[in-house]
């Protein structure tokens, strides 16, 4: 068990690494990360020059005395040698986000250090995506369990259209019609953003207005995902009804609830995550695109304003915290997958 | 083989819907290839020059079947007049449009633009004159060609490469004569700042109470143009009357007609989606193949590098390397390749491995056939129904994925695709005012392509999961 813990986990890091790679060696190849250096040393240089300003009076000087200074951190940094030979100084500066500031974008606070930016936008697209996964996740074990047990021809064929719908729908599409359906048209809900204006005071009536304003991009994540995902459950959930020990169950008379829990769902319950942990990918991708539509002030929304403003730092940032967060979600899942496979835990 | 796949599709009802929803793409991308221009996106597209005189965020034209009121857009272009009478030692040539206006119609906009204008003598005067169904005459506005410079020599020709374009709503002189006739003909006193953006609704319409209300009738717009020598040449006149609606598909902010750029996109998604899916198929079957036919080193290396790759969430990476490398649609292909095709080399190594140790395999092999052999001829026939499916699988993911990096803007900006025309009408705000015709049918078409692939997939279904296949 923990050797199978320990391969996926080392897989998992190889993603992280491979995806690090893949950024450093394009910034450093594409001269990229030299300019971000360069705008780093410009900064340095503006603190330098006025401090030095107040004890060399003398204007040759100074400035001989800061060409050096330059020349220095020019060195230390590395922009004096091949792009190739910063390599590790870059992947350390990419991992710590410590990418300097941001051109135009600020953070809530007014902060424009890459870091702070990302670190405020990351727990409100944590929520909007763990909360759209729980409810896919419970609503499609519902349905597709309930449809698993009555399965005709008739709803099994609609089923499966549906599905194929449901593949072919793109997230922000979806978005798109339900804000000029329920925010234009009949006016239900909001059409984006975090808070209606002004914020309504106390803490219960804003955690009110956040779940207001969250529910049509939650809707749009859910109803993406949930066709295929209802579809897997029912395909999984039939495949396992039809197996001889569920038959044994049945005849040994015991209730039907009994043998739906404790002989179908249990056994089908891993290739189910199997697919959970598949889709993952997609549903983070779809995050992306759904909180721009919606104005959703989290890491999605952050991409596109960040690709609009061509600022390189935050776009940098935001690609290693996804790949960061698709791997820390994965090994979870993996770790649940486990719990939940006896085969894996007693092999 | 071949032919059980076509019996395989047509025998089922998604299938069938499939084929026919391929077919009319295919046929409208053959279309487009054959009558766009190759530089479309740059010369058209993008080029803002070229859509000057279409109405701005206009709806369809058949809007007003549904009981919208819409002005219709009118164009003339003229590169003769339609009199001549000479005056003297000179000739007035006349252009004259007439257009009969609903009871609701009020014009948008006028514009007039000149071009391949020769003359040699005194430069040519233009003037401009609206008759209304009320039988008041207004003199609109006159522009003298601008004269020949010290030193050029005649004939002086003007316009040549850019056509002169006067947007005549916004013009002083026009203002400025409308002001005139209203204060004539109708007592009202209204300057020509106060005028600007309503010119229209006062030349069509006649005052009542603070506005205007709509006059209906037939008008006639006359061009006069006044020349000294019968040499003398306009080789074109255009005159738009804008409308509030436009063409099959509306426009866009830049009055960009919708529907060109819509069909555009057939080609292009088509060729995104065929020639990533391709690629994948053709890389990931290769590799599967070998992976799972030839065990040991080959094998562990493919499947390691499978498991990294295909654990790589796709749209960060595709956002970070377009960004970083440059908006290029090949770019994109190239990425959705690199990254695509590990997932079916992992499903077709299983299939393969299953395939390795049966009887086909070890009779050839016995008959002395080489390893290239036995998987390409042998096993790589056997898995092919399951590979076609997945390549017409991953065809729509192809088209989506662009289709979203096209959203965020990140997309080819001189290939026009659907999901670009969306993320224009998304960052310009036309989902919050409302101008459904411009995000709609771009993501009805993308939604329609992708449904397509997928029906054919169901289609197969019977093909390549053998579980079914006793229906035939």
């Amino acid at each position: 068990m923990l050797l199978t813990l320990a391969t996926r986990a080392a897989t998992l890091l190889g993603v992280l690494v491979v995806v690090l790679l893949l950024v450093v060696v394009t910034l450093g190849a594409t001269g990229f990360s030299d300019n971000i250096l360069q705008a780093v040393v410009r900064e340095e240089m503006k603190g330098i020059r006025e401090s030095l300003a107040r004890t060399i009076r003398d204007p040759a000087q100074l400035e001989t005395a800061l060409e050096a200074r330059r020349q220095e951190l020019v060195s230390f940094y590395g922009l004096d040698s091949p792009w190739y030979t910063r390599l590790p100084g870059t992947a350390r500066r990419v991992v710590t986000l410590d990418l300097g500031e941001a051109r135009t974008l600020r953070s809530f606070k007014g902060s424009a250090r890459v870091a702070d930016i990302v670190r405020e936008r990351l727990p409100l697209t944590l929520a909007l995506v763990t909360t759209a996964t729980v409810i896919t996740s419970v609503l499609g074990l519902l349905i597709g369990v309930s449809l698993a047990t009555r399965a005709t021809s008739r709803v099994d064929r609609l089923l499966s259209y549906l599905s194929a719908i449901s593949n072919a729908l793109p997230s922000w599409w979806l978005g798109i019609l339900l804000i000029l359906l329920l925010a234009f048209r009949f006016q239900v809900f909001p059409s984006g953003g975090l808070y209606s204006l002004p914020p309504p005071e106390g803490r219960w009536d804003r955690f009110l207005d956040l779940a207001w304003h969250a529910s049509l991009p939650v809707l749009t994540l859910v109803l993406v995902s949930l066709g295929g995902w209802v579809y897997t459950v029912r395909t999984m959930v039939l495949n396992t009804a039809q197996e001889f020990f569920v038959t044994v169950a049945r005849a040994k008379g015991l209730p039907e609830s009994a043998v739906q829990r404790r002989y179908i769902l249990r056994v089908a319950a891993p290739p189910i995550l199997t697919n959970l942990i598949l889709g993952l990918a997609g549903s983070l991708g779809g995050a992306i695109l759904t909180e721009t539509i919606f104005n959703w002030p989290g890491m999605g929304r952050l991409y596109y304003d960040a690709i609009l403003a061509a600022d390189e730092g935050v776009i940098i940032a935001l690609t290693f915290l996804f790949a960061l967060i698709y791997v820390a979600a994965r090994f979870l899942l993996e770790v649940l997958y486990i719990a939940l496979d006896p085969r894996v835990r007693y092999s | 083989m071949p032919r059980d796949i076509w019996k395989v599709l047509l025998s089922s009802g998604s299938g069938r819907a499939g084929l026919a929803f391929l077919l009319v793409l295919v046929a409208v991308s053959f279309y487009v290839v054959g009558t766009y221009p190759r530089d479309f996106g740059l010369s058209r597209w993008n080029n803002p020059a070229y859509w000057a005189d279409n109405p701005k965020s206009a709806p369809p034209r058949w809007v007003s079947l549904l009981g919208t009121d819409t002005t219709r857009h009118r164009v003339w272009e003229r590169s003769r007049p339609d009199s001549v009478t000479p005056a003297g030692d000179r000739e007035a040539r006349l252009y004259a449009f007439s257009f009969s206006l609903g009871p609701k119609e009020v014009p948008t906009f006028l514009s007039l633009s000149l071009a391949d204008a020769v003359y040699y003598g005194d430069p040519p005067l233009l003037s401009l004159r609206l008759s209304r169904p009320d039988g008041k005459e207004i003199g609109l506005f006159s522009y003298s060609l601008p004269g020949p410079r010290p030193g050029e020599a005649s004939p002086t020709a003007r316009f040549q490469d850019t056509p002169l374009r006067i947007f005549l709503s916004r013009d002083e002189a026009l203002l400025r004569s409308t002001s005139r006739f209203l204060s004539q003909e109708f007592g009202l006193q209204l300057g020509p700042p106060e005028l600007m953006g309503k010119v229209e609704s006062a030349l069509f319409g006649t005052p009542q109470g603070e506005g205007f209300v709509p006059l209906p009738g037939d008008y006639t717009l006359a061009v006069q143009a006044v020349t000294t020598d019968s040499r003398d040449r306009i080789g074109q006149l255009k005159l738009v009357v804008g409308g509030s609606s436009y063409g099959a598909m509306g426009t866009d902010a830049v009055g960009r007609d919708i529907a060109s750029g819509l069909l555009f996109g057939f080609p292009v998604s088509l060729i995104i989606g065929l020639s990533t899916a391709l690629l994948v198929t053709a890389i990931g079957a290769f590799l599967g193949v070998l992976s799972g036919f030839s065990g040991g080193r080959v094998d562990t290396l493919i499947q390691r590098s499978c498991d990294i790759l295909v654990n790589i969430p796709l749209l960060p990476i595709l956002i970070f390397l377009i960004f970083v490398l440059g908006q290029k649609l090949w770019l994109v292909l190239v990425i959705l390749v690199a990254f695509g095709w590990p997932g079916l080399t992992i499903i077709t190594r299983s299939m393969v491995l299953q395939l390795r140790s049966g009887q086909l395999v070890e009779a050839t092999q016995s008959l002395g056939a080489s390893r290239w052999r036995i998987m390409f001829r042998h096993l790589f026939f056997q898995v092919a129904p399951f590979i076609l499916a997945q390549l017409i699988f991953i065809t729509p993911s192809a088209i989506l994925a662009e289709a979203g990096l096209s959203f965020l803007g990140l997309g080819d900006p001189s290939i026009p695709t659907w999901g670009q025309i969306l993320e224009q009408g998304f960052r310009t705000g036309a989902v919050y005012v409302g101008y459904w015709w411009w995000v709609l049918p771009p993501g009805i078409l993308i939604v329609l392509t992708a449904m397509t692939f997928m029906l054919l997939v169901l289609g197969l279904e019977p093909l390549v999961n053998p579980r079914l296949r006793s229906r035939f």
